[in-house]
């Protein structure tokens, strides 16, 4: 992901202003590329409901949160593993979320281009090198890997999307994308429309 | 005459104890046994495996709606195709599920006119999928295991390149 410069300068600007004090109660500060999970995507997996259930910080909850962006705005703190949906009055939710592995991190300002209920999955072609068996193409649906729903980020190949495997919110696991459990997609998907702004940040600089 | 009658009476009672005894013993018997297995009927499969030689595009779903829309994405998808070549044999080399090595798979009838594709044995075994909506550029299998059926769907292959004729 090419990382844009002044992009990055407005986005170090706004986390300036940003305080996380929500995200201080009880939240895990992961060390980029020591809590890596390193599991494969389990196509047709279909997890149950207790599984689905996140508890303590990665739960969804509104937080306390200090900032100068616009409610409605969404603000991704891929250190933490945090999606910040802005409320207004210094509150937002928080959602707990798996981002990219070392390497696959990525900061920038995007907005959603598109939302999409149950898309389809097309595993990459290391995935198919490693995985021989698996259908190059799984139409959407309970058990896809991409989870319930999809917000594409600008015209980048990264989304916002749901997942099959609930265990891996909160660690670095993707190539770049931010997954959260379905449940958790499906209430994000439902609050914000297209062309809603998404900052994307890998620390937060009080 | 009372007495030849009793006595007579005596005998058939004593015959018939007698041969349920047997009965009821060779029931036994027979239950202990071991038994051997009918032995499956051979079936010849409907489809050849000539017919599934050749490179797919090869796509999966999950609900009966999205079948039209998973055959053009299979289409799609020939870019990085599932080769299914012949084996030493004259089966199939193909991956069973969740196996990253290829392994010679046969074809084989079921008894209700179905076609499993599998290890070579019986019909119908875990380790198979029922082949089904073969022509000569496309077909689809679904697992029997229900657990492999349950996650990786129907499978649907579509050829790539030239087409065959019917």
């Amino acid at each position: 992901m090419t990382i844009r410069a002044g992009l990055l300068l407005r986005v170090a600007l706004g986390a300036a202003l940003a305080v996380f004090i929500g995200a201080g109660a009880g939240a895990q500060t992961a060390v980029p590329g020591q809590d890596e999970m390193n599991i494969g995507d389990q196509p047709g997996y279909q997890p149950s409901p207790a599984e689905e259930q996140l508890t303590g910080a990665y739960a969804k909850q509104e937080v306390f949160f200090r900032t100068t962006q616009s409610p409605g705005t969404i603000i991704i703190d891929t250190q933490d593993r945090f999606l910040y949906l802005i409320q207004g009055n210094n509150r937002a939710l928080r959602y707990g979320i798996g981002v990219g592995r070392v390497g696959f991190t990525w900061s920038g300002l995007e907005r959603i281009s598109r939302k999409q209920e149950w898309p389809d999955w097309r595993p990459p072609p290391e995935m198919i090198e490693r995985q021989p068996y698996l259908p190059r193409f799984m139409a959407g649906g309970p058990g896809n890997p991409l989870g319930a729903r999809a917000m594409y980020l600008g015209s980048t190949v990264y989304r916002i999307h749901g997942t099959n495997q609930p265990e891996t919110i909160g660690h670095a696991i993707s190539s770049g994308c931010f997954r959260l459990v379905n449940a958790d997609v499906i209430d994000l998907y439902n609050r914000v429309p297209v062309g809603t702004k998404v900052i994307i940040k890998q620390a937060v600089a009080l | 005459m009372a007495g030849t009658k009793r006595g007579r009476l005596k005998v058939i009672l004593r015959r018939g104890g007698a041969l349920a005894l047997t009965f009821i013993i060779s029931a036994f018997m027979a239950g202990c046994a071991p038994t051997t297995p009918p032995t499956p009927a051979v079936v010849a499969p409907a489809v050849s495996a000539d017919q599934l030689v050749g490179k797919w595009g090869f796509a999966a779903y999950h609900r009966d709606e999205d079948r039209d829309r998973t055959i053009k994405e299979a289409k799609a998808q020939c870019n990085r195709p599932y080769v299914i070549a012949k084996g030493p044999n004259g089966g199939l080399m193909m991956n069973l599920a969740d196996q990253r090595e290829l392994s010679e798979l046969v074809l084989k009838g079921g008894p209700s006119g179905e076609t499993y594709l599998g290890p070579p044995g019986a019909g119908g075994t875990a380790d198979d999928r029922i082949v089904s909506n073969v022509d000569a550029n496309s077909f689809t299998t679904v697992w029997v295991d229900p657990d492999n059926a349950s996650r990786y769907g129907t499978s649907v292959y579509v050829r790539c390149g030239a087409k065959r004729s019917a």
